[in-house]
């Protein structure tokens, strides 16, 4: 089932001063259940492909349809609530708030959602022991490695049962050991949860162990690739 | 959470918010202890004010404070007394003979209101018997006394025992005069009513106005000056409308208008100082701000909607304003208890303030509903203050405020 779909999407920055043309008419799908990495060179425009999915800008022509619902339409309010309840989100850095523990990091949000206590108590834990910080829990942030601050920021992304995860970069900072442990673990959800990923990467590892790779080249996608399964693993 | 959130915000960077913590809990102490220093002056000066020239309730008939006419005086002082013995909430009453009148002596001449008292009445009702300085209270067996204050005896250039002249008019218009000697100096805390008042014995002053027994003016103190407009009130229908009941502050609406004015001085005053601190608060909250953009950005990215960022920032500032707030208060309270003990002497300005009414002991003092008032205001201030930065936090876009972080 298709979850995203993007027809002639353009992004203009600055349009009035220094025209940046971001992204210049891009056609994507995305069905459920799909493990997707976007990648290209610096300033292809996967971020901003990112954000105009996740609804963090607004694009200058086109549309981005996500679940059905055209998210251009939406009102900044709306689409700050449709963003809580749809779209989990993992950044490459600062991504958590540094004030929470790992623990209330991820009940934040199922707390912004208005969920029970008791509820999002529970599926915290659950959530952090799945992403393997069973042990570290009450830790800040700053307390965490690069590779576990992520772990706990896939970990949030699913707490509010979103219907994909946008990942901009999310191992850019991370060493190898941390950076296919995270993979690896993503997969593992991907897989026994059917929770659809969408990352960008410049990292070959990282590529490698998508499903599919959409290449954006100045704007425009410039290939599409369904990596078979078996190879895939 | 958001509570948790802003309360472990501020002390990401506790040197930052010590220090506007520590400006706004000195600026508020320094607030609050001058406040309770001019209160403790203006309740110095209400108290000697009531102690040594208003009392708490005065009698007069109707028109004598219009035109002071001697011939003014209460009809039924019999009556009156008799009433005022009776009544139990009243401590003490003095009934005076009250005229204008000419003091010289052979170095000049001043004009003064003559006070003619019983002095042992006038004991319950004034202090002036506390604050001879020289002489004594009508003790000796002079046989015409005159009670004059220090700033009188310099004038005329008199001492102890000099005899001075008072010319006035009689109740028939002739104008008489009679020798006076000198038996008491006193000094107030007021050079106002030092320069003005003399007391001589009552009967004397009778004499001299051929007004055998009348008076023109009934002074009484209760036990508690709070029951001032009771009392007042049911004598008023006791009394009827021959007579005219004036409290303190009528009689001196000055005193009155001070005490009033105190209170919107003081205020005035705090809200200066907390206009000063807002802009020191807001400017912390802006780097604050400043700092976050990015985390701000991630916040909105996730799904915390513009009403609880703002609610973020708004609870920071409060609670940067107010914690500093509470320190600068009970700093204050304990200032203003250490020192209230003692008294603060100011015998440095003693010469200026006398004039002014104020003794040279101050006690400063603050009510609990002016607290009440304080911490209302510092919230507003808060809660003006946090309305910029928090704007600010709103008008960041999380894409662009995530743009730094992910290119
Ligand atoms: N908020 C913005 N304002 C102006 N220009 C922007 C903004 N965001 C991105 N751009 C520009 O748009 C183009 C695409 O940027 P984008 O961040 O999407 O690239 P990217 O593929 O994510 O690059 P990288 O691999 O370096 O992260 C770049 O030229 C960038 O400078
Ligand atoms: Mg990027």
């Amino acid at each position: 089932m298709s979850i995203i779909q993007i027809k002639g999407l353009h992004k203009i920055y600055n349009p009035k001063k220094v025209p940046v043309h971001a992204l210049n008419g891009i056609d994507l799908e995305i069905t459920e259940g799909e493990f997707t990495a976007i990648v290209g060179p610096s300033g292809s425009g996967k971020s901003t492909l990112l954000n105009m999915i996740g609804g963090l800008d607004s694009p200058t022509e086109g549309t981005v349809i996500i679940n059905g619902v055209d998210v251009s339409t939406l009102s900044p309010k709306k689409l700050i609530d449709f963003r809580l309840k749809n779209i989990g989100f993992v950044f490459q850095d600062y991504s958590l708030l540094p004030v929470l523990t790992a623990r209330e990091n991820v009940e934040f949000i199922m707390q912004l959602q208005g969920r029970k206590k008791e509820e999002f108590k529970k599926r915290a834990e659950e959530l952090l022991r799945e992403v393997g910080l069973g042990d570290r829990m009450d830790n800040r942030p700053s307390n965490l490695s690069g590779g576990q601050q992520q772990r706990v920021a896939v970990a949030r992304a699913l707490a509010s049962k979103p219907k994909f995860i946008l990942a901009d970069e999310p191992t850019a900072n991370l060493d190898s050991v941390s950076t296919s442990d995270l993979l690896e673990m993503m997969q593992v959800l991907n897989k026994e949860e059917n929770m659809t990923f969408i990352f960008s990467t410049h990292d070959q590892r990282v590529i490698d162990k998508a499903r599919r790779v959409v290449s954006i080249v100045d704007g425009k996608v410039a290939e599409d690739i369904q990596v078979e399964q078996e190879m895939a693993q | 959470m958001i509570t948790a959130i802003s309360w472990r915000n501020i002390w990401r960077n506790p040197t930052r918010s010590l220090v506007i913590i520590i400006a706004v809990a000195l600026g508020l102490t320094a607030g609050i202890f001058s406040v309770a220093l001019m209160n403790g002056m203006t309740e110095q000066k209400m108290r000697t004010a009531i102690e040594n020239q208003t009392s708490h309730i005065q009698l007069h008939h109707p028109e004598f404070s219009v035109n002071k006419d001697i011939k003014l005086h209460l009809n039924n002082k019999a009556e009156i007394e008799k009433i005022l013995e009776d009544n139990p909430a009243i401590k003490g009453f003095s009934s005076r003979t009250v005229a204008g009148g000419m003091l010289a002596s052979s170095r000049g001449s001043v004009g003064v209101q003559l006070n003619g008292i019983n002095p042992e009445k006038e004991k319950q009702v004034t202090a002036i018997w506390q604050n001879m300085i020289e002489g004594d209270y009508f003790e000796g067996d002079s046989r015409k006394p005159i009670l004059i204050s220090q700033k009188t005896a310099e004038k005329l250039e008199v001492k102890l025992r000099s005899k001075l002249v008072v010319t006035l008019q009689d109740s028939e218009g002739e104008i008489v005069g009679a020798a006076f000697r000198v038996s008491g100096i006193f000094k107030t805390t007021s050079t106002a009513f030092d320069e003005t008042q003399v007391f001589i014995p009552k009967k004397a002053l009778q004499d001299l106005l051929q007004l055998p027994a009348e008076v023109h003016e009934i002074a009484l103190v209760l036990n508690d000056l709070e029951q001032v407009p009771i009392i007042k009130e049911e004598l008023q229908k006791e009394l009827g409308e021959s007579v005219k009941i004036e409290d303190w502050k009528e009689v001196l609406p000055e005193l009155a208008y001070l005490s009033d004015a105190t209170v919107q001085t003081n205020v005035l005053f705090l809200a200066i100082i907390l206009v000063a601190l807002a802009f020191g608060i807001l400017n912390t909250m802006l780097m604050s701000v400043f700092e976050r953009v990015k985390e701000i950005g991630v916040l909105m990215a996730v799904g915390m909607n513009k009403l609880r960022i703002f609610s973020m920032i708004v609870i920071e500032t409060v609670f940067l304003s107010v914690s500093g707030s509470l320190i600068g208060v009970l700093v204050g309270i304990a200032l203003i208890k250490w020192t209230s003990q003692e008294g603060i002497s100011l015998s440095m300005f003693a010469e200026g303030l006398a004039s002014w009414g104020v003794s040279d002991v101050i006690y400063p003092t603050l009510s609990a509903g002016f607290y009440i008032i304080l911490m209302f205001m510092v919230l507003i201030t808060a809660l003006l203050a946090s309305i910029y930065p928090a704007r600010k936090a709103l008008s960041l876009n999380p894409a662009e405020a995530l743009h730094g972080l992910n290119n």
